[in-house]
């Protein structure tokens, strides 16, 4: 939505963002996991902390020299990972009302929607609707389903108003977030309760997003701990057949939430949060799919000096999802994680943690397609230890690394990577790493099976399905030519092996290993500040997937998902701040073919104009897909549904 | 290393690869290095930690008219308004501090029309392009406003953060204090360059 807070030129982002990233870079993001928040103070060893500082004279504070952070924070990010932020004002320019569509316009990722309610969406590659190689958080909590190492799009909502940024790492992430992170990263970070203060009611509706509405309520529970609770609906209209017909699959969505945070000292923070969801999906020809869940999440950060803190978590989460006749799911996930952060020296910042999963799945099967054993409890514990030394103070930072993780599948599993990173002035900085990254069986490689009535079978699962394997490099360079404009390039190579294959040669048909692949690509990003007032974004990704069959395999499906992703993307953004307390954005993207679908290329315009005609009501009008009736973004011709064209109005009133 | 062998052999710098080698090439060379002056080094203070120091000092050094406070407990409001530059240090420095018999209280506001009750509030530099909207807002009441956005005190603001040679600077607009009914110390001013609203400089 639009905010004349947008009309503040990019520094203020670019600022709370690059300040993000020296936190991230500080720690290869791994805080990020489990804190989700800003509370882990900015530790900074080379300068004095507040509470130092508040002993001195007056004059002797005048005499102090300081270190900008505005400065620091426009140079360019120093991280030696390829990462993109969608912030808080992303989301309201472009009018975002879920998660999948804020991630359109970041490089490097694919974000095709399927119909009202999935999406499929990965980095670098391996696209589908149980893509598995894209690891999800949402405020450090896992939504990866075990069921096939993916995310169920539809149901991950959050009070999108509330958000802070979302976090979009490319690359293997698994010697800090673990297995799964194999080509990138996610993490949705909702602001801290004592930043949503107050009401806030928003709503609109359209002609796809035929309505939507959210209120929330932020409030002091004491001098130091502060609460909100939100509620959401929406009711999304039906994804179209590709004859213009409504394929008769209407969405809706209610959710509903709390946070609270409470800092009993200047060295504790207690965050104590949750959400409860209940969608319904029509289906033409059946029941409802429905799907229901519910999640509590707590998380103490303490600070035990100005160089070492300590956070544990936990979390709780049931997911249930009916599709009638075809499947039926209720997953409980209990994780607990420490995290302990320690500055050895003047060059060493330490981070390492551990972690312990246990789920209970719940299965009920059709006839066609089954899980067994329809009942499932799975653990996963596991330990990571990170080193980050200065080389070189300033210039060139180390970072090495590695994850062992324990599943009940395949035993321990071993991610470690290393990453460089030269600044050499404070414009520059030039990043490469190695990685190891693994993607664990999850119960759809080992456990599915067809029919359910027997023996016999006509797919008798995966039994010996063992791990994917990633290596991958990546070099990239991230510059500030001048203070209007910056610019990243991401480039990398992954080898894939032990891919996951479907045996026809075998009778049953076996799930296995018997795929091998290599990728490689580029990711550019330059962002230009036009005027004071006009900003430009713009993206390009390119890359390349090869899969090839192993010897022994007899795959013949598998190995065609190398076109399941588009070869070139690139977008273009142009966000104006106009006079009269005007917003207008405008944005284009092109992606194109994906031939094992055969979904063409196609270019989509999406534009939103907003106003604020004071300080407590905005209005938005959005428009997605200007030109196009509808189109195709993924699946096959036979099964597919369309996109068409939308928009919608929306209202946001903050008292 | 027999991975790292076969990955490089494997790896196929097409036109493309050239491309864009060639462009992180371009962008590395021809983009000017900055003078070396930004380089920093140990010993130096976290501008948002001095900052938020001053923001605690301002509680000594300004005089609230009786009216501003229900009664001598009432503690001392210091807002943020917008994005928080400060991460933790504001709520840090006045831990456990008191002004006379008043204790400190930080809070955060999104909106000026959320300014309560407040004494001292920091305008965040994301509420720059509104300025003139929220100080309209907070007109009439006895807010010190503090911002560090350029022009800040002669836009109107009454204490503008500068930063001069690396080192902190005042601006103190007193026309705008007055105006508040506030008064400043002498202390205080006598390190702050005083100047005047549309005053350019």
């Amino acid at each position: 939505m639009i905010h004349p807070k947008d009309s503040v030129p990019l520094h203020a982002a670019v600022r709370r963002v690059s300040g993000r990233r020296r936190l991230v870079s500080s720690l290869i993001a791994a805080l990020f996991v489990t804190t989700g928040l800003g509370t882990v103070a900015d530790a900074d060893p080379s300068g004095d902390t507040p509470s130092a500082l508040k002993k001195l004279s007056l004059e002797e504070l005048f005499t102090l020299e300081i270190t900008s952070v505005a400065k620091k924070s426009e140079s360019v990010s120093e991280t030696a990972v390829a990462i993109r932020v969608v912030t808080q004002d992303d989301l309201r320019r472009m009018g975002t009302l879920s998660i999948p569509e804020a991630l359109r316009f970041i490089p490097g990722v694919e974000v095709a929607r399927v119909d009202s309610r999935q999406y499929a969406i990965t980095a670098r590659g391996f696209n589908g609707t149980i893509a598995n190689k894209l690891l999800v958080l949402i405020d450090g909590r896992s939504v990866y389903t075990p069921l096939f190492s993916g995310v169920f799009w539809d149901a991950q909502d959050t009070f999108l108003e509330d958000v802070e940024q979302i976090e979009v790492i490319r690359g293997p992430g698994g010697t800090v977030w673990g297995t799964n992170a194999v080509n990138g990263v996610i993490n949705v970070i909702s602001k801290p309760a004592a930043s949503t203060q107050g009401l806030l009611l928003t709503g609109g509706g359209g002609n796809v997003e035929r309505g939507f509405g959210g209120i929330r309520y932020g409030g002091k529970l004491g001098p130091r701990a502060h609460f909100r609770v939100y509620g959401k609906y929406f009711n999304r209209g039906p994804s179209l057949r590709p004859n213009g017909d409504d394929a008769g699959d209407d969405f809706q969505m209610p959710q509903g939430g709390f946070r609270a945070d409470w800092e009993p000292s200047a060295a504790n923070a207690i965050t104590i949060q949750g959400d409860l969801y209940a969608g319904t999906v029509e289906q033409p020809t059946s029941d409802d799919t429905e799907f229901a869940g519910g999640n509590v999440l707590a998380r103490w950060t303490r600070k035990l000096s100005a160089a070492s803190d300590i956070q544990v978590s936990a979390y709780y989460d049931r997911t249930k999802r009916t599709i009638p006749s075809t499947f039926e799911e209720r997953l409980d996930t209990y994780d607990i994680g420490l995290r302990h952060r320690v500055a050895l020296g003047s060059r060493h910042d330490v981070v390492w943690g551990l972690g312990y999963r246990q789920f209970f799945d719940d299965i009920r099967n059709s006839p066609m397609l089954a899980f067994l054993p329809e009942e499932l409890q799975r653990r996963e514990y596991s330990g990571f230890v990170q080193d980050e030394v200065a080389l070189v103070p300033e210039r060139l930072r180390w970072t090495l690394g590695a994850k062992f993780e324990h599943n009940d599948y395949t035993g321990m599993e071993y991610q470690p990577s290393t990453r460089l990173a030269w600044t050499p002035t404070t414009r520059h900085t030039v990043w490469a790493a190695a990685s190891r990254a693994v993607r664990t069986p999850s119960r759809i490689d080992r456990d599915l099976y067809s029919p359910a009535s027997g023996p016999p079978y006509l797919l008798a699962g995966g039994p010996n399905f063992e791990s994917e394997v990633l290596h991958a490099i990546e070099l990239g360079i991230k510059a500030r030519p001048s203070d209007r404009l910056t610019a990243s390039i991401s480039t990398f190579y992954n080898k894939y092996d032990e891919l996951r294959s479907l045996e026809i040669g075998t009778f049953p048909l076996l799930l296995a290993n018997g795929l091998e692949g290599d990728a490689y690509g580029a990711e550019v990003n330059v962002n230009y500040q036009a005027r004071s007032w006009w900003r430009l974004d713009s993206g390009y990704t390119i890359q390349n997937l090869e899969l090839e069959v192993e010897p022994g395999s007899s795959d013949t499906s598998q190995v065609k998902q190398e076109g399941d992703s588009p070869r070139h993307q690139w977008y273009l953004r142009s966000s104006m701040s106009l006079p009269h307390a005007l917003a207008f954005d405008i944005g284009v993207r092109s992606v194109g073919e994906l031939p094992n679908q055969d979904v063409p290329a196609y270019v989509a315009w999406d534009g939103s104009l907003g106003w604020q005609p004071s300080g407590t009501v905005e209005l938005a009008v959005v428009g997605r897909d200007l030109f196009d009736r509808q189109h195709p973004e993924f699946g096959t011709p036979a099964s597919r549904r369309e996109i068409g064209r939308s928009f919608y109005g929306k209202v946001t009133c903050r008292f | 290393m027999p991975l790292l062998t076969r990955t490089l052999v494997n790896l196929r710098v097409r036109l493309w690869g050239r491309l864009v080698l060639t462009s992180m090439l371009a962008i590395l060379v021809l983009s000017p290095a900055p003078a070396g002056s930004e380089s920093t080094s140990p010993g130096r203070t976290h501008e948002y930690n001095l900052k938020a120091v001053f923001l605690f000092q301002f509680a000594h050094f300004v005089t609230w008219p009786a009216g501003s406070f229900r009664d001598e407990n009432t503690p001392i409001t210091i807002g943020v308004l917008g994005e928080d530059p400060f991460g933790g240090a504001l709520d840090e420095v006045v831990a456990g501090e008191v002004v006379g018999a008043r204790r400190l209280d930080v809070r955060r506001y999104q909106l000026v029309d959320q300014v309560g009750a407040c004494h001292i509030l920091f305008i965040s530099a994301s509420e720059a392009g509104r300025l003139p909207a929220v100080l309209a807002g907070l007109k009439g009441r006895n807010v010190l406003t503090v911002g560090d956005t350029k022009d800040f005190a002669t836009r109107g603001g009454i204490v503008g953060f500068a930063v001069d040679r690396k080192r902190l600077k005042l601006r103190v607009n007193l026309a705008a204090a007055d105006s508040a009914q506030l008064t400043i110390s002498s202390k205080l001013l006598r390190q702050a360059e005083v100047v005047r609203k549309g005053a350019k400089r």
